[in-house]
């Protein structure tokens, strides 16, 4: 903007991708929430598990993926196409691209609502895709991140506008956590293993899992909300500067909070703690985008009457504050005894995908169309009656799992005055006791799920009102050498940055360093962060002329993002991974599954069990009293993948094995309801009648043992003859008690991986297993500090 | 960036970016402190269980809550006898608390009619009604059997006391002895794992 003579440009808006996205959104929001109602419903009448493809372990990972990556990730990219376009004055990088990027998304979502009703999955949540998926969501992101980075690199407005802060750090930290999360290796088109097991595995997917809903639905959606909220109040955004806090604390804090899904598990507790103090020092960051939302309405509230857009934006961004609430609340480790595994859980995601994301789709959809169509919106009334049609069924449906969760945690965890027994010994009555909520939760998701529908007709016939309009502008062309010169040096060698790096090496030192030395770590940390705000104090005009430098150069701005979102993950998960091994469990460690019972985990997870079943009795009296002696570390370490589950409609599983004889399983798989009286479980005829699959076995041990499972060595012939061998055993059990099946039915598998949930050796009786090759040696490191704690001789 | 101090108005500053503009105001304090209390309660909290050693770990306090456990039930089993179960399945109120236990728990595999068959079919359980026992013949073994389960448990029952607690395992037997009276001729089952043992 320098010189006078600058070159005047009219360039025409992608806008027609915009429509394609938006228009996506909405229909696979429909399915997504028409699923949702369905799988409510099943909990309620287990006779509404029609068939085994329409059964609620199937359908519940369909029901997640779609709200998440079709609804929410088309409404994200109609969104950024849009303002990103308009914020970098300049049409999207590629055509080629773009288009690339729509067509592909969608065929990925189609073939995920297949695969995953037919049982193909990779069992952990919101990563259940199959590997050839994987593969192809990944090719689509960088597509999508290429045309992105190349719009920013060709833009014709020198700085970065908030709301491009905000894609940026989605784009990056969705490739970093996808890929992580997704390393496996494959044993067939259909079927993979993770690479990681037990711990690690559970510790890298919520990682992944905690880390999709802050980087997939929360810092896109906060872009969205910057670049629209004030275009439709038509106000200034109330402050740069907490837009500058609020974005570096929220993608820097956010990576951290992942372990407080795994909160009194046999997780180290060092990473428990972090998570849980991680997600109460986010609570500020997340609230300061609710302030610049809502703040930015300040001498525009008026608009809240008349403007259907104005009323979703802010619903939606009110809901978000009272979710990031919740959630810190949510991780103190006392409150997620009560709340974990149960529907409070569920209530809050709902409250955060209805509300947050959901309402801001509202919003911008209702703001988009007639600009895309060049048109007026259809029916105002009909747009407010989507509005409180939707507000009531959230709260419905949100009130309804408050109550159901924190009454089926109460109960759960009651014991009598003395403490010597649980109040409520059978699980069932306590699933008994919130069936009402779970009607009311049918409800109000479906009250939301009519509002859609009035949403998708009142746009559609506004889009018939109008005609489909691509705006076209006169920019100005910038010279390139005027921005995006910044060099690595500048980057990183400012003030700003080195004191950042320097306060946070310290701290690690506090939390890594022996005895004595942690301690001092600390008071140096302390004193050095005193010195950075002294120093921030006197020179903080030149702090931010180098910010206001940064926000003209993408790439470093880019750069110093990535770095921000990688740290968490690398000081939590390197040193878990490292550690998890065999040879560093104390007490016990996880009996090998022989090959039948390997098959029958397999069918357990396509089953999709692990969404009602969890495997992890916590560290809890109540759980231990319910479920037996809490989970070790060891006892999962060949669990690839974990099951550790994040849900209980159901009982844990983690001590099943030799609980009950084969025929009561049988019989239970068989119709739950003959052995667990008011059990909501579908029934599975299928597994009596479908032969495991043992052409694929072979290879699916050769991957457990290049996985380090210390398999004896066997030949497929062996392999297939051991798997046989031990169903016959069961069935010879099985008749004992007049009950027929066929060896190689799946029904006999899963019993027999049931029957071994929970047995492990002492390492003593495995000696042996120490010395075995692939086993890696033993790497220092802290793997669980709780035993340099004074008095910690435990 | 310009500064503003607390009393003038808020700064907007210059630039524009597609019409959306911005003010540059000052971080509300509230928000601020928020966020500092939490800072401080980690470095605190972090400081006290792990620098200081305040606090018991999990596996501590769980240890010491089963010992408790553990100490009552024993104090409880020493006042146990043959005729004081045998007495308490005359008493109405225990036997009805044991009765509602046994119709949740235990019908599944035993009947609620304790034969063991439901509409002809054979439950996993073994019948309770009749005279002939698999592990014991007297109160105090069928307690043992209900508290800790059979000697292999896949073949037969899982242990009850965990879950259930002491008392509803002596609830559920005086509810089962409530069908049979005091000095029945009880035989040992031929597969009974106490013959084999040479207990009787």
């Amino acid at each position: 903007m320098t010189t006078s003579a600058a070159a005047k440009q009219t360039i025409e808006f992608n806008d027609k991708v915009v429509r394609q996205f938006m228009w996506a959104s909405i229909i696979w929001g429909l399915v997504g929430m028409l699923v949702g109602v369905l799988i409510a419903a099943q909990l309620n009448f287990h006779e509404l598990n029609l068939t085994s493809w329409l059964s609620f372990g199937r359908l519940r990972p369909l029901h997640t993926n779609a709200v998440i990556f079709a609804f929410v990730g088309n409404m994200m990219f109609a969104g950024i196409y849009y303002s990103t376009q308009r914020l970098c004055k300049v049409r999207m990088g590629s055509d080629l691209l773009s288009n690339i990027h729509f067509w592909g998304w969608q065929m990925i979502i189609v073939s995920a609502a297949i695969t995953l009703p037919l049982g193909f999955t990779r069992g952990q949540e919101y990563a259940e895709l199959i590997w050839p998926i994987d593969i192809a969501v990944a090719l689509i992101w960088v597509v999508f991140a290429v045309n992105f980075f190349w719009t920013l690199a060709k833009r014709n407005e020198p700085s970065l506008y908030v709301a491009l802060w905000f894609y940026i750090a989605t784009i990056i930290t969705v490739a970093m956590l996808y890929i992580v999360n997704h390393l496996s290796i494959p044993t067939s088109w259909t079927h993979s293993y993770t690479i990681f097991s037990g711990v690690q595995n559970a510790l890298v997917q919520w990682w992944y899992g905690h880390n999709a809903v802050a980087f997939f639905l929360t810092t896109p959606i906060l872009g969205i909300m910057y670049y629209f909220l004030p275009k439709a109040v038509e106000r200034p955004v109330y402050s740069y500067r907490l837009s500058i806090v609020h974005f570096w604390s929220l993608v820097f804090i956010y990576i951290w909070a992942g372990p407080h899904h795994l909160l009194n598990t046999s997780l180290p507790k060092w990473l428990q703690m972090l998570g849980m103090f991680f997600s109460l020092m986010l609570w500020a960051p997340s609230w300061g985008g609710m302030l610049n939302g809502l703040l930015t309405l300040r001498g525009a509230w008026d608009k809240l009457r008349t403007d259907p857009v104005v009323k979703f934006f802010v619903a939606a961004v009110t809901f978000y504050g009272m979710c990031t609430f919740e959630g810190p609340l949510l991780s103190i480790r006392a409150v997620n005894a009560l709340s974990h595994y149960s529907d409070w859980t569920i209530g809050h995601v709902h409250s955060g995908a209805l509300g947050w994301n959901g309402m801001m789709a509202a919003g911008l959809f209702y703001w988009l169309t007639p600009r895309l169509y060049g048109t007026k919106l259809y029916s105002v009334p009909m747009a407010n009656f989507h509005f409180w049609i939707s507000v009531f069924g959230i709260l419905l449906y949100v009130a309804a799992m408050w109550v159901s969760g924190i009454m089926q945690g109460l109960m759960l965890n009651s014991t009598n005055a003395a403490g010597t027994a649980l109040t409520y010994p059978n699980f069932l009555e306590t699933l008994t006791a919130i069936r009402p909520m779970m009607g009311f939760r049918v409800i109000g998701g479906a009250l939301y799920l009519v509002g859609m529908g009035l949403m998708l007709v009142n746009l559609w016939l506004t889009a018939r009102s109008g005609k489909a309009v691509n705006e076209t502008r006169e920019v100005t062309v910038i010279q390139r050498n005027s921005v995006d010169t910044m060099g690595l040096k500048t980057t990183f060698l400012a003030d700003p940055v080195t004191y950042f790096f320097g306060g946070l090496f310290l701290l690690m030192g506090w939390i890594f360093l022996p005895k004595g030395a942690d301690i001092t770590a600390l008071i140096c940390s302390l004193i050095f962060g005193g010195i950075a705000v002294k120093k921030f104090a006197g020179s903080h005009a030149s702090w931010s002329q180098w910010y206001d430098r940064l926000l003209e150069n993408w790439l470093p701005f880019t750069l110093l993002t990535f770095v921000a979102v990688a740290l968490g993950g690398l000081i939590q998960i390197v040193p878990t991974v490292m550690v998890n091994r065999a040879k560093n469990m104390e007490d016990r460690i996880q009996q090998v599954y022989t090959p039948l019972e390997l098959t029958g985990r397999d069918i357990y997870v396509s089953e999709g069990c692990y969404n009602c079943h969890s495997q992890m009795i916590r560290t809890m009296l109540p759980d231990v009293l319910r479920y037996g002696d809490y989970s070790r570390m060891g006892e999962s370490i060949y669990d690839h993948p974990f099951q550790w589950g994040s849900k209980r409609t159901g009982p844990d599983l983690a001590r099943e094995g030799g609980k009950y004889p084969h025929s009561w399983h049988f019989n239970h798989m068989k119709d739950p309801r003959s052995t667990s009286i008011g059990s909501n479980m579908p029934s599975y005829p299928h597994l009596f009648t479908q032969k495991f699959d043992q052409k694929t076995l072979p290879k699916k041990i050769a991957t457990m043992v290049t996985l380090g499972v210390p398999y004896p060595a066997m030949t497929d012939v062996e392999i297939k003859e051991d798997a046989i061998k031990q169903g016959i055993e069961i069935v010879n059990r099985l008749k004992e008690d007049n009950l027929s099946a066929s060896p190689d039915t799946k029904i006999v598998a899963i019993i027999a991986y049931l029957q071994k949930l929970g047995k492990y050796d002492t390492p003593e009786v495995e000696d042996k297993l120490k010395t075995t090759p692939g086993i890696p040696t033993l790497i220092p490191g802290p793997g669980n500090p709780d035993k340099n704690r004074p008095g910690g001789t435990e | 960036m310009s500064q503003n101090s607390p009393d003038t108005e808020p700064v907007l500053r210059p630039h524009e970016y597609d019409g959306i503009q911005e003010y540059d105001q000052k971080l509300p304090n509230w928000w601020l402190f928020s966020w500092y209390i939490m800072m401080v309660a980690f470095v605190v909290c972090w400081v006290v269980y792990y620098q200081v050693g305040i606090g018991m770990s999990d596996e501590k306090e769980i240890a010491t809550a089963m010992a408790k456990i553990a100490d009552y039930q024993k104090k409880e089993l020493e006042q146990i006898s043959d005729d004081k179960l045998w007495a308490m399945s005359k008493d109405a109120k225990i036997v009805a608390a044991g009765s509602a236990t046994y119709q949740t728990t235990c019908v599944a595999c035993h009947a609620p009619d304790m034969t063991a068959m439901l509409a002809g079919a054979k439950l996993p359980g073994l019948p309770l009604s009749d005279q002939e026992w698999k592990h014991g013949n007297n109160p105090t073994q069928l307690l043992t059997i209900i508290r800790k389960g059979a000697p292999d448990v896949t073949k037969g029952m899982p242990p009850w006391e965990p879950q259930l607690g002491l008392q509803r395992v002596v609830e559920v037997l005086a509810y089962v002895l409530s069908k049979h009276s005091q000095g029945e001729p009880f035989t040992l089952a031929v597969d009974s794992p106490l013959k084999k043992a040479g207990v009787q």
